[in-house]
Formats: C-alpha cells, structure tokens, sequence
C-alpha cells in the first residue's frame, strides 16, 4: 500500500534522543482501519447500561436507598466527583483553547479537536448525571428565567453556566469535525454545509470567546461552592482563593487529560507522535502546575494553616500526598521537556492530574467534615451509576475518534486513508469516513 | 506571540475602560446594598436554663405540621437522632462528662437576617418573607440540589432521601398557623416558658432583662443571635457555651456576606466579565483571520481541504 502514495508535503522528521521519530502534526484524521465494535466498547457500553436502569430505580426510590448520601453528606461522587472533578479534566477546551486562540501559541490548535471533544463528553455525561442526582429536576426549567436567578448563588452560577457552555458554544465549537464529515460524505451536501461553515465562522470569535468565558465562571464557581460550608472544610483547603485554585486545577488537569489522552491513543492506534506540539503543551503544563502550587503553598502559609498540615491525621495526610503528586508529575513533566522522552512525560502528566483530582475531591469530600460522627461512603449502586456514566463517556469517545476526524495526525496519514479505503470499497461503502460513490471528485485522485 | 500577548492587554484595556469607570461608579452603591432586613421580623427565644427537655414542642411541632412521626428509633417512641425530614424541631441534651452542668438544647431554624440557605439556592426556592423574615421553601423552584444542607451553618434544611418527589423540611415558624392568629407549635405548648413566640424586638429586650435581673447566670450575659451570623430572629440564652449546644461562633458578619463578598463584586453588574468578553472577541478575531490564512495555505500546500 505504502508504494502506492504520492507525498506533496515535505515532512519534517526530527531526530531526538529517543527512539521516537517526531513528525508535524498537520490534520486531524479519524482512526481508519480499526472496527468501531469491539469487546472494549461492548463491556463500556453494557456497564452504561447498567447505569441507565439504576439510575431510572433512583428516580423511581429516591437517594436514600441508592446512596451512601445522609443528612450530613448531602453530596455524593455523583456531585463531587463526576461533576467536580470530570469537569476540571474536561476543560481542555477552555484550557487548551485559550492557550491556542488568545494567546497565540499556535501549534497547540492540533490539540483543539481532541480538547472539545473530551470536554463535550465530560460535560454532557457530568450534566446527565447531575440531572440524575438533583432531587426535583423537573424544576430546572426555571433555567429559562433569569429574573428568578439567583445571582449570588455559586450553585446557580454552576448550574445555569455548564448547561449553557454545554449546550451552545461549546457544541458549535464541536460542529467542524461533523460537518467536514458531511462535506466529505456527499458531495451533494457540499453548498449546504459550506453555508453553514461560513455562518458559523462569522460568528466564530464571539462563540469561542464565550466558550472561554463561561467556563472561567464555573469551574471558579465550583470552587466557590465550597466557600459557603465555612469552617466545615479543614483549613488546608477552605480558603478566599478556592475559586481561583479550582481554576487553575481546572487548566493544568485539562491540559493533562488532552495530551496524554492524546499520547494514550497514539500508543494504542500506533500513530505518529508530533513532539513539537506535545512539549509545548507539557511546557504551558509546567507553568500552570507551578504557579497553583505556588499559590496553594503561599496561601496555605499566610493563612497560618501550615501547622495543620503536620498533624497526625488523615487532612494532612491527603494534603501531602496531593501536593507531592502534583510537584513530582510537574517536575517529571520538566525532565521530559529535556529528556524528549515520551514515558516520561505521559506519567508526569498522569501523576499531576491525580493530584489534582484529589485536590479537586477534596473540599466537598474528603476534607469535608460536618461533624465528628459524620460518615460517607458510596454505595454499590451509587458506585456503578458514577463509573457507568464515565464509561458512557469513553464509550463516546472511542466511537467518534474513529467516525470523525479528531486526533491530530501528518497529512500523509489523510492519503494513507484514502488509499486503505479505496482498497477495500466494498465494505466500506458509507460507514466510514467517505462514500466512495463520491470520493474523488474534489480530492486528489492520484493514489494508484 | 509577544504582538498578540499586547494586542490582548490593550483591547482589554479599551474595551475595559468605560466597564471599569461603570463598575467604579456602582461600587458605592454596591457597598451600601446590604440584605434588605424584614419589616416585623418575628422569632423565638428559648432560654435553656429553663428547658425540662419535656419534648413537648417536638410532638407539637410535627401535629402542627401534619407529619408523621419518627419512631425509627425503636418502632414506638418519638425519637429522633437528630432533625430529619420528618423533625424541624428536637431537643437535644448536652451532658459533659466530667459533671459540669448540662443542659438542654432547642435546635431549629434560626431564621437569619443573611440566610446562607437563600444565598445559595440557585432559584431562590429558599427565600426569606419581606415582612415577617420567616425564611420559607418553595417546592415549585427547588430542584433538589441539597446546597442548603451544605450552606447552613446550624445544618438545619434536611432534604428527603425517600420517594421520587423529594422535599426539603426546615422549621418556617408555623407560618400557616401564624396567618390564623396561632403561635408556632412548639411555643404554644411549651410548659415553662423556656421559648417564646413574638416579635424579634420584643424577644431580644425580654431576653436583655433577663440578663440585667440575672447577671453572671448566662454564659457570657449575652444573647445569640443578637448579632452572631448577621443576627438571627431565633434567639438564645444558655448557661453552658452556645458551642457546646451547636451553636458556632460565627461572628457578627453574615456566612454568605463573609465568604461571597468576592463572588459578589466579580460578578456586580455583569461588568467584568463583560468587560473580558470584549476583549476575548477583540484578540480571537485576530488570530482567527491568521489561523483561517495558514490553515489554508497547508490546503494549497498539501492538497487536502482545509480544517479549522
């Protein structure tokens, strides 16, 4: 197949210390070659499943018999975890995109699909489930009224904000990759589709703006939540810079979760690897991670809370583990940059992440003390709903990376494409990324 | 890079200035809008010393709701824990181990001046009464987020974790019964006189001359909720720390006025973030006319269409 391509672009092969070729990440080309339905996907797809049916009893007994949740506790994961942390992973297109757009660095855009898909999944299964774990959902429509908003609330805040940025400019910002999948399908869709990519790149600056500026807002909001409970959360982590802290949690984690989920799919789809793009955003990482940490240490210091963190107990225990997590997968993320080595990287992004997932846990739960007595473990059904809605996510995103073109890849990987279907038209007649009825026409026809 | 990075500050700055002079302009009167204090705040004192701890209020306070009682306990005593879905109201004892004295404790909403439960309801469901203060749910606007079981300082809202339509119970000072010329259930029973119903004004000069007739008889010869958390219209006396009966120190200033005051000026009157908004839009334009440029020569250059 290899002998049958033609190479228009040079492609730029770096060597680096490793024995990794860099190469130039040039497109977004969908994961060809590979069966969308695999036993990984049927296990994710039955464990949403699962989810579903419990979640349907939930709202039929109510959470009291599906959850470790009590009047103490009034918060479970599906809270404190799906949706506190699941978003902070999921703001890679905050994140990542204000890295590319507003601050110019702009080999980070061929992280951008990658980062607004793993932020839409994250963001519509922590909604979803968000939905599950309110009382009186049905009252939500009050959404519709913001002279009955609450607008000191940070709960509103979180509330009316991550639906919003879900449901517009966060789902437009998602559209190119569907409609290039269109304008690629029939060439009969083209005209229309090629007016609705000019309508919407018109107003594409406004709508990507507000995707910046909304999740700003919540995932702030998210930490100022926890402001309201006062003295209930342990002093390590109850402070005035909460909100600035969850967000900056927020950029450091989301910038994680793109790269190395990046990483991960390259390893396991066995695609190119463009260091270039991958060591700046462990760059930008390495900044974010050490201006939290020196913001969470300073604050820690003036508000005279330090000497807590050296009790004896389970508070300083999680503090520490945190902080040295996050430093130490900082510091792993700076050896990569000189190291060039990709294992090294993909831990130091992988260490720093969990430290902030705990970090991000750890107001609402884990450093969240009511009163002495005061107990909270998820239940199993509360347990299987949290990871089901997760796999519901990865699911999703296994199907779309392999439908649409998301993962960044070199050009050649597009030509490549071309050819391994064309080889085998037969069976790929319109469930992959062309209808070869059509292919041609516009494209370069000269694969064989 | 180092253009973009400047072009941002200064399109924020433009953008800013009239945002910044308009934000300036209301910080006065943004200092000045305090939490608007009801017109005939009424409450209840209840003096600990005198409490037998009778429990008579409690079985009155569910008669005068209509709910049921809670005999989880032992399947035949009203025996609550603690307050619950099914209790506003519940007596609870105090007892040292090391035989200092005890004492009993009244605990139900405190009906504050500054809910913490009404600063954080999303769709104001919790929201205080103009007139009499009582801070009342509204189950047409509660979507069941429990945030009040997570705001309240004295973690009085419970919410319901039986059934399908959940709700959330707080003491609302028999405000039904108040709207027939009825006092609040537990007041109405209460033997002793260890609480009283009526007006906050008269509560707190009826528990001032307790103290003055009394002195050194109550801890610190104050009352709580004078002023603690911005004032409360539930007010106490108590011969044993006010902490030891779950009443924190909170200080005079509100939690909510405390903890959201950044929260509150971030977002007054939408101007900062507004003020952002602009120059995002400003700086993104511009990159975007170069990203759309280089995104198409690659198009020219590779022969594949172009992807934004």
């Amino acid at each position: 197949m290899s002998s049958a391509m033609i190479t228009t672009a040079p492609i730029t092969i770096k060597p680096t210390t490793v024995n990794k070729t860099s190469v130039r990440w040039e497109r977004a080309v969908p994961v060809y070659g590979v069966s969308v339905v695999n036993p990984f996907l049927l296990v994710l797809l039955s464990l949403a499943l699962v989810a579903l049916l419990l979640a349907a009893y939930r709202e039929l007994v109510g959470l009291g018999p599906v959850s470790g949740m009590n009047d103490m506790f009034g918060w479970g994961i599906w809270k404190t975890f799906n949706v506190v942390v699941l978003t902070a992973w999921g703001s890679g297109a905050f994140a990542v995109g204000i890295g590319a757009w507003v601050f110019g660095r702009k080999r980070l855009h061929s992280l951008m699909r990658m980062a607004l898909l793993t932020s839409l999944l994250a963001y519509a299964c922590g909604l979803f489930l968000l939905g599950v774990d309110v009382g009186r959902p049905w009252n939500f429509y009050w959404i519709l009224f913001p002279w009955k908003w609450n607008l000191h609330s940070p709960m509103a805040e979180v509330a009316i904000c991550m639906s919003v940025y879900a449901a517009i400019p966060l789902a437009l910002e998602n559209l190119p990759p569907v409609l290039e999948r269109l304008w690629h399908f029939d060439p009969r869709l083209r005209p229309g589709v090629e007016r609705v990519e000019r309508g919407l790149y018109k107003f594409f600056p406004w709508i990507i703006a507000l995707a910046y500026l909304l999740p700003a807002m919540h995932q702030s909001s998210l930490g100022a939540l926890m402001l309201l409970a006062g003295q209930r959360v342990h002093p390590l982590w109850q402070t005035p810079f909460l909100p600035l802290l969850y967000l900056g949690a927020a950029a450091f984690m989301s910038f994680g979760c793109v790269a190395a989920t990046t990483m991960l799919c390259c390893m396991v789809w066995k695609r190119a690897m463009d260091m270039d793009v991958l060591e700046d955003a462990a760059r930008v990482t390495t900044w974010l991670i050490f201006g939290c940490l020196s913001l969470r240490v300073l604050d820690v210091l003036f508000r005279g809370a330090l000497g807590t963190a050296f009790h004896a107990n389970r508070f300083a225990g999680i503090f520490w583990l945190e902080t040295l997590l996050i430093s130490y997968g900082g510091w792993l993320l700076l050896r990569s940059l000189r190291t060039h080595s990709t294992r090294t990287m993909y831990v130091g992004y992988a260490l720093s992440s969990l430290g902030g997932v705990i970090y991000r846990f750890s107001p609402t739960t884990l450093a969240y003390m009511p009163s002495p007595t005061a107990k909270y473990f998820p239940s199993t059904i509360e347990l299987l709903i949290a990871f089901g809605f997760v796999s519901m996510g990865i699911a999703g995103f296994l199907v779309i990376v392999k439908l649409f073109a998301i993962l960044p890849a070199p050009a050649q990987d597009w030509r490549d494409m071309a050819s391994y279907f064309k080889l085998r038209r037969p069976y790929v007649r319109w469930t992959k990324y062309f209808n070869f009825g059509f292919f041609g026409d516009t494209e370069p026809t000269d694969f064989d | 890079m180092a253009i973009t990075r400047r072009d941002l500050i200064f399109n924020i700055a433009k953008a800013g200035v009239p945002a910044a002079v308009a934000m300036t302009g209301g910080a006065r009167v943004l200092q000045a809008e305090e939490t608007p204090l009801p017109s005939t705040p009424v409450g209840l004192l209840y003096d600990a010393s005198l409490c037998i701890g009778c429990k008579a209020c409690e079985a009155a306070c569910n008669e005068a709701n209509n709910t049921p009682v809670d005999t989880t306990a032992d399947q035949l005593h009203q025996a609550p824990p603690d307050l619950n879905v099914l209790t506003r109201n519940i007596i609870k004892l105090y007892k040292p181990e090391n035989g200092s004295p005890s004492s009993f404790v009244k605990r139900q909403c405190m009906q504050c001046f500054d809910p913490a439960c009404a600063a954080g309801c999303p769709f104001q469901a919790l929201h205080k009464d103009p007139e009499s203060g009582i801070v009342k749910w509204d189950g047409g606007k509660c979507i069941g987020c429990r945030y009040c079981t997570i705001a309240c300082p004295y973690e009085v809202p419970r919410f319901q974790w039986q059934g399908f339509n959940p709700v959330v119970t707080k003491c609302e000072l028999c405000s039904h019964r108040l709207a027939k010329g009825l006092k609040p259930g537990c007041s109405s029973v209460c033997p002793t006189g260890a609480v009283i119903f009526g007006p906050r004004t008269v509560l707190l000069a009826e528990a001032k001359r307790r103290i003055k007739k009394n002195p050194g008889r109550y801890y610190q010869d104050r009352v709580y909720g004078e002023t603690d958390n911005g004032g409360t219209q539930a007010l106490y006396l108590s011969r044993v720390p006010f902490e030891k009966l779950g009443l924190p120190e909170l200080g005079p200033e509100s939690v909510p006025s405390r903890t959201l005051r950044w929260q509150k000026r971030v977002y007054s009157y939408f101007a900062l973030p507004a003020m952002l908004y602009v120059g995002l839009v400003q700086v993104i334009r511009k990159n975007l006319k170069g990203h759309e440029q280089e995104a198409h020569e690659l198009e020219k250059e590779t022969g594949l269409r172009a992807q934004l």
